[in-house]
């Protein structure tokens, strides 16, 4: 006989729109934040730039080992060269087309101060066990001999965004070759973790490993994983106020300090402390929209170019100030800032 | 941040999906649950383990609208959550009144012996919310989907309890109708 629980579960059969413009209505969810959205070029005229720029990579690689075409890409795809980036290294890596690949080969890495981010190559998997991804194959990496890591993913090119079915083509295309069975995958390993791992050596252990659901297919590895520096600038706004008509808010901003790939925020507000310990959401949510109008603050740079760090991943409270997180993936030359403002308000010249 | 964005971290397996989530959208969900266990810590509670489902789900699954999503799974845990507290001779909130009007949409002679396939009744209640008007359709989900409280629906339309209380009661019956005409109870 139907109940009312079976009644009530079925009203999970109404239109997604219709419960989340209700929920709007009711004043249970704040209106969307104004996001980041228009700074976007179109997805689709950004596809095919992506597609163009590595067909003519694909060209010129012809000869080169898996390792050297994927190193030269990335290089490419992060712009690492044309915004000289002091905190990416490369491995050394078989020169050979023919050279094996098996196990797992270090391509390169970057630090963004939080995170290292690490491109290797992994060899083999099968194309009918790539068939799984996303939803039935995953890969983890690990320090050799401890049970901490984290996950892995296939590197697809850093302003691709794709969804749903477009994954597993995009990953085919992008990260994976099928003549030698080798996928490129990028780790994030957390750079305090790392430290604490090397307990003072200048390397650690690396394996990644190789799931279908829970069970293990393969694992790679080890090879040792030598972490590359921190690259920042930090630019004191010394403790600058900007006020926001639209919101009717004012905010301190303290730094902003700016690795290639990443940036962090400092800024104040009135009562931060508490909303933060508190996890005061509706507070929380209303300064984050005065939040994520700082991180569309405009970065001019020597050539003439902008650009803007774009809407936080976290936002901490941490000494004394909130840490607006924000990162990308291609890199940006941090030595050849001219100048940072929001609105009208300069929060940083060169030479001033 | 975009909810694109969100759902990205998700299935590149990145904790700071949960944060950014709990930022976005905790405050929704939290509403949503308590509005089911009138309690403030069992509705937190429903949030954290939302954020979790969410975590374990979504490198299979990708929302089209992620709070509707998130909602939706706060939804059910808050009503397992209410459920389990009944048997206890606990609970409270608004849900125990909406179950009690739902009632009246399931007619007393119905058949003990008809199995009713729970996707079949999804899509004729989906059919019955499209097809009222929108004043309608918002009065209903805002009741029979968030359990919000009959007044605050009111203040938020813009209209009177009475009248509030008044369409439930008709939308009750013609759901009641719709139900009987298709034989799902």
């Amino acid at each position: 006989m139907l109940n009312t629980y079976e009644l009530l579960d079925a009203m999970t059969g109404i239109e997604a729109e219709t419960v989340w413009e209700t929920g709007e209505l009711l004043g249970y969810a704040q209106p969307r934040p104004r996001g980041t959205a228009a700074r976007r070029f179109g997805r689709t005229a950004l596809i095919a730039a992506v597609i163009a720029a590595l067909m003519g990579l694909t060209a010129l690689a012809v000869g080169m080992s898996i390792h050297q075409r994927r190193q030269q890409e990335l290089r490419r795809d992060l712009a690492i060269d044309r915004s000289a980036v002091g905190s990416y290294t490369e491995y050394p890596v078989p020169a050979e087309e023919t050279a094996p690949v098996e196990g797992v080969t270090l391509l390169s890495t970057i630090n963004d101060g939080d995170f290292q981010k690490i491109f290797m190559n992994v060899s083999p998997v099968t194309e009918e066990e790539l068939k799984l991804f996303p939803g039935g194959l995953s890969f983890t990496w690990g320090i050799d001999g401890s049970e901490r890591g984290g996950f892995a993913a296939p590197a697809l090119p850093s302003d691709l965004s794709v969804s749903g079915d477009e994954i597993y083509p995009a990953v085919r295309q992008y990260s994976y070759d099928p003549d030698t069975r080798t996928l490129t995958i990028v780790a994030h390993a957390d750079s305090a973790f790392l430290a604490e791992a090397m307990g003072g050596k200048d390397s650690v252990p690396l394996c990644i490993s190789m799931w279908e659901g829970d069970r293990l297919l393969r694992s790679f590895g080890p090879v040792d994983f030598t972490p590359t520096e921190a690259e920042k600038r930090v630019f004191d706004f010394g403790g600058l106020r900007y006020f926001d008509a639209e919101l009717d808010k004012e905010i301190e901003l303290v730094a902003l300090e700016l690795t290639p790939i990443s940036a962090v925020w400092r800024v104040r507000y009135e009562g931060d402390a508490e909303f933060h310990r508190e996890r005061n959401q509706e507070k929380l949510n209303e300064w984050g929209r005065m939040e994520d109008r700082v991180c569309e603050a405009v970065i001019r740079f020597a050539d003439g170019s902008e650009f803007c760090t774009g809407g936080a991943m976290t936002v901490p409270y941490e000494n004394g100030t909130v840490n607006l997180h924000c990162a990308w993936g291609r890199a940006i030359d941090i030595n050849a800032v001219t100048d940072i403002t929001l609105g009208d308000l300069t929060l940083w010249e060169a030479g001033a | 941040m975009e909810d694109t964005r969100i759902i990205d971290l998700y299935w590149q397996r990145s904790d700071r999906a949960i944060a950014e989530t709990d930022r976005k959208y905790g405050r929704y969900c939290h509403r949503v649950a308590f509005n089911c266990c009138a309690n403030h810590e069992d509705a937190e509670e429903c949030v954290s383990d939302t954020w979790l489902q969410a975590w374990n789900r979504m490198p299979d699954a990708r929302p089209r609208v992620l709070p509707a999503y998130l909602a939706a799974i706060t939804r059910g845990l808050a009503i397992n959550r209410y459920r389990a507290q009944r048997r206890r001779k606990r609970g409270g909130g608004e849900l125990p009144l909406a179950l009690e009007e739902l009632s009246d949409c399931i007619p007393s002679d119905a058949d003990p012996a008809r199995a009713v396939e729970r996707k079949e009744l999804a899509r004729a209640v989906a059919a019955f919310v499209a097809a009222l008007s929108e004043e309608e359709r918002r009065v209903f989900v805002a009741r029979y989907w968030y359990f919000a409280p009959v007044e605050e629906i009111a203040r938020r339309m813009d209209f009177s309890a009475s009248k509030t209380k008044s369409m439930l009661h008709r939308m009750r019956g013609r759901l009641r109708d719709k139900l009987t005409e298709e034989g799902l109870c």
